[in-house]
């Protein structure tokens, strides 16, 4: 019986000098995952060799039994499998990998549940808000000990998990600015006289191999690779340079001496690696880095192209949607991700609401599907705007790669990969707004485009709404809260409360009413730690960091 | 890219000029609605659609298609429009106009009941302007978006409650609307031919033709991101115009062919482009006696030196 996979200890070096047993050799990751997965453990080897840590207490945990034994300081150390996922079903060869726990908070629940309370905000209070102070994109590492934001001004604003203090137990390791640069200036194309936006649409954290950190990031058109890396010593005693830097004359030196390192300040230096440009003549939507972390894929409206990380002057097309007479354009392109361990599929969302996998191995010019994922329309809710809402903002992969979650304008899907027909679960984010439809037409909020994330373990999903709201599902339990991100209950620790919209009758107190929701306050961007219960919600230009409380 | 804005993106103006009639539908609702506040709520024409019951079906519809074309007409201004959002609102726009065509096909029936108000005045209005469409000829893309929908409500004709002058007052408002956004340059890919636009706001036809234009304008939205992806003054002007003011003169072997005029675009854009670009216009007219000008004085030279 496969156990439960534990989280790293916490000692563990953040920045590992060797590579990991996840090499990026070629053909690793597909010998290996066959090999991990026939002996029911994780995929990802990492949590594997370095912590089988179980709590005391722990007997074992079978796959249906419900995780409310783990207290919760014990349930950031050990996941449990999903009682859904479990790893007996034939279908699943992979079993999930669940690499620290999850949950949504069950408020006033059982004992075990926990509470999200407020840890931390980034940003200027004013009302005022500036365009390029927006935030675009939020993402954490693969480690989760860095925090990636990216604004509608073309920065990219790194923050970087302090680590723990033994002496104050209660603040959990806080964010602070690890690094700031300027990743994308606008442009201006004099062909088309069209100005570039500087906007970073995404960021995409490679995985780490060495001392520095690597990004992804895109704008509509560019994407580029950065490198972030930390100088805390300097080489003094040059022969040739005095120490301000003024060329010595050679004829002048009488001796020779060997330089020193030095310590001094951190400094991070952020320097572009390589740029990708000149491949999309539509605005870019999504990247994604494959499983072999040497290629990666971006998605614009009708094409996706592949990328190798080493190359910027080529790339390969494998999607190409646009139509020979662009009259008869109907459908766009708009996400696409890798698979997290198959590194030759991949899956794209489109604006009708459908979600096609595709190998790359059954053709070069990934045209055709192998797996076409469409719900049928429910002819009961049908109206104008039925194919608007349906349009998939989002797709993203579990940690697992057994499951898709897709996100329209007013639910979020769960698809078993190996269910084409229709999603497993279906959740309502704000059903309420469908009797709003035409105005939310008629003021463009119906395009908003939300994205969805997983928790590390897969058992909950996190999506935003309007109002800084933003919503939390547990797969398991089925419960789901409403939350909000606001100056109001932002003190340390604070708890946060649930928050209701009253959608018709008798509006109870503390509940607000549809109509007096705020829909210029939209949270587009979430994301969620890959191994604890924090998660990083970007509301307009500010940035808020929730944690779950610690008794 | 379209930007993301925290305001609406449709000036108040716009907004108001066609919302006017519904007013009249809200009854006693007592609605306030200034224009300071409506960025800050939905008041206004769309939550009346929202909550409203009085709205029919078929009015619904109209102003759901007017909002779509007014979004087109929009984003064709824009620089560069979201193609995401151009594609999604065309697609609309086609699924209303297919429903609107299988309900034409159905109407027959419903005139032959008897029904002589709504057939008179607003369904009667559409269906002659379905008709016109058919008869016209226009081909439709392919019906992709459009799911079957045969269970589709028929136009609940008991529902019609409205008078016959509120009826007119609608129309006649949407038609100034439409008129309004007759005055921007309608792309070039528009049927011509033929197609000159009475501008009388009375005339119930002119409805027709405004929406199978627009309609037809709306499936060309996608013609601009061909070209250049956007809607760049370069799209209107014939590719030659560009290259009138060169004097040519001495190059030009055939002497009598005058520079190819696309017939694309329909009269009213020909002035249009006419105003908006005076100076080549006027020397492509010139630049074709100076031609024949110049070629008539190299004659007379080469006699000359021929000595001839």
């Amino acid at each position: 019986m496969p156990f439960s996979l534990s989280q790293p200890s916490r000692s563990r070096n953040p920045a590992p000098s060797k590579p990991g047993p996840h090499s990026s050799q070629p053909g690793f990751n597909s010998v290996s995952k066959y090999f991990m997965s026939a002996r029911g453990r994780c995929p990802q080897s990492q949590h594997v060799e370095e912590a089988g840590v179980f709590p005391e207490g722990h007997t074992g945990c079978s796959a249906r039994e419900p995780r409310q034994h783990l207290s919760p300081s014990q349930s950031r150390l050990t996941g449990a499998l999903p009682a859904q996922d479990s790893g007996s079903s034939p279908a699943a060869r992979w079993p999930p990998c669940s690499g620290g726990a999850g949950g949504v908070a069950g408020g006033a629940g059982g004992g075990n549940d926990f509470q999200w309370c407020f840890s931390q905000v980034k940003g200027a209070i004013d009302e005022d808000v500036a365009e390029a102070d927006i935030i675009s994109t939020v993402e954490f590492n693969y480690s989760g000990d860095l925090l990636a934001t990216g604004d509608k001004g073309g920065r990219v604003v790194i923050f970087q998990r302090e680590q723990e203090n033994k002496s104050r137990p209660h603040s959990r390791g806080e964010y602070n600015v690890y690094s700031t640069f300027q990743s994308h200036e606008p442009e201006f194309d004099y062909l088309k006289s069209l100005e570039i936006e500087e906007k970073i649409n995404k960021i995409r954290w490679l995985p780490q191999q060495n001392a520095a950190h690597f990004l992804l990031s895109t704008n509509d058109k560019t994407i580029k690779l950065w490198k972030i890396s930390e100088r805390d010593k300097r080489a003094e005693g040059y022969n040739l340079k005095d120490e301000d830097g003024r060329l010595r004359d050679p004829f002048r030196i009488t001796a020779l001496r060997v330089p020193i390192l030095k310590p001094m300040d951190l400094m991070v230096e952020a320097s572009p690696r390589r740029i990708f440009a000149n491949a999309h003549t539509y605005h870019i939507n999504s990247i994604s880095v494959n499983s072999d972390h040497e290629t990666y894929l971006s998605a614009d409206d009708l094409r996706i192209n592949l990328w190798h990380l080493e190359i910027t002057d080529r790339s390969f097309n494998i999607v190409d949607i646009k139509p020979a007479n662009m009259e008869e354009l109907t459908e766009v392109i708009t996400a696409a991700e890798f698979h997290p361990h198959h590194c030759n599929v991949f899956v794209y969302s489109s604006s009708k609401g459908t979600i096609r996998l595709c190998d790359m191995r059954s053709s070069a010019l990934c045209d055709r599907h192998s797996k076409f994922f469409e719900e049928p329309e429910d002819p009961s809710s049908r109206s104008f705007f039925s194919e608007i809402i349906s349009s998939i903002s989002d797709v993203k992969f579990s940690h697992s790669g057994r499951y898709m979650m897709t996100r329209d304008y007013l639910s979020v899907k769960v698809w078993d990969l190996n269910m084409e027909n229709r999603p497993v679960e279906t959740y309502q984010v704000h059903e309420y707004l469908r009797s709003k439809l035409c105005s939310l037409y008629e003021n463009d909020c119906i395009f908003d485009k939300f994205e969805c994330c997983w928790n590390g373990s897969d058992s909950a999903i996190m999506t935003g709404s309007y109002n800084n709201f933003f919503r939390m599902f547990d797969r398991n339990t089925r419960r789901d809260i409403t939350l909000e991100a606001s100056r109001e209950s932002s003190k340390p620790r604070a708890i946060l409360k649930p928050r209701k919209v009253c959608t018709g009758g008798k509006r109870k107190k503390d509940e607000i009413s549809v109509d007096s929701l705020d829909f210029n306050k939209k949270i587009l961007h979430t994301a969620w730690h890959p191994t604890e219960n924090i998660i990083a919600v970007a509301a307009t230009n500010n940035l808020y960091i929730f944690q779950d409380k610690i008794n | 890219m379209c930007q993301q804005q925290l305001h609406c993106s449709i000036s108040p103006c716009d907004r108001w000029s066609w919302c006017l009639p519904v007013k009249w539908f809200m009854l006693g609702r007592g609605l306030k609605r200034k224009l300071s506040d409506y960025e800050e709520n939905m008041a206004g024409l769309s939550s009346a659609f929202d909550s409203s019951r009085n709205l029919t079906y078929p009015l619904k519809r109209q102003l759901v298609l007017n909002m779509c074309l007014t979004k087109l007409q929009t984003y064709k201004m824009l620089v560069e429009p979201d193609l995401h959002r151009s594609v999604l609102i065309a697609n609309t726009v086609r699924q209303i106009q297919e429903e609107m065509r299988q309900e034409t096909s159905q109407q027959p029936v419903n005139v032959c009941n008897g029904l002589g108000l709504h057939s008179q005045n607003y369904t009667g209005v559409d269906s002659a302007g379905i008709s016109a469409q058919l008869l016209s000829g226009v081909n439709q893309q392919e019906s992709n978006c459009c799911d079957s929908r045969s269970a589709e409500e028929p136009i609940e004709n008991g529902l019609l409650m409205v008078s016959d002058d509120d009826m007119s007052s609608a129309i006649s408002s949407i038609l100034k609307d439409l008129d309004f956004m007759e005055d921007i340059s309608p792309p070039t890919c528009l049927v011509p031919a033929g197609d000159d636009q009475p501008k009388s706001p009375e005339n119930v036809g002119l409805k027709l033709e405004d929406d199978r234009q627009e309609l037809k304008g709306a499936e060309c939205v996608f013609g601009s991101f061909e070209i250049s992806n956007s809607t760049s003054y370069l799209k209107d002007l014939a590719i030659d115009d560009i290259f009138e003011d060169i004097d040519t003169s001495m190059y030009d072997s055939d002497f009598c062919c005058p520079p190819q005029m696309p017939s694309r675009v329909p009269s009213a854009t020909t002035e249009e482009t006419l105003k908006t670009f005076p100076t080549c216009n006027s020397s492509s007219t010139n630049s074709i006696q100076i031609c024949r000008t110049d070629l008539s004085e190299l004659d007379h030279i080469m006699e000359i030196l021929v000595g001839s």
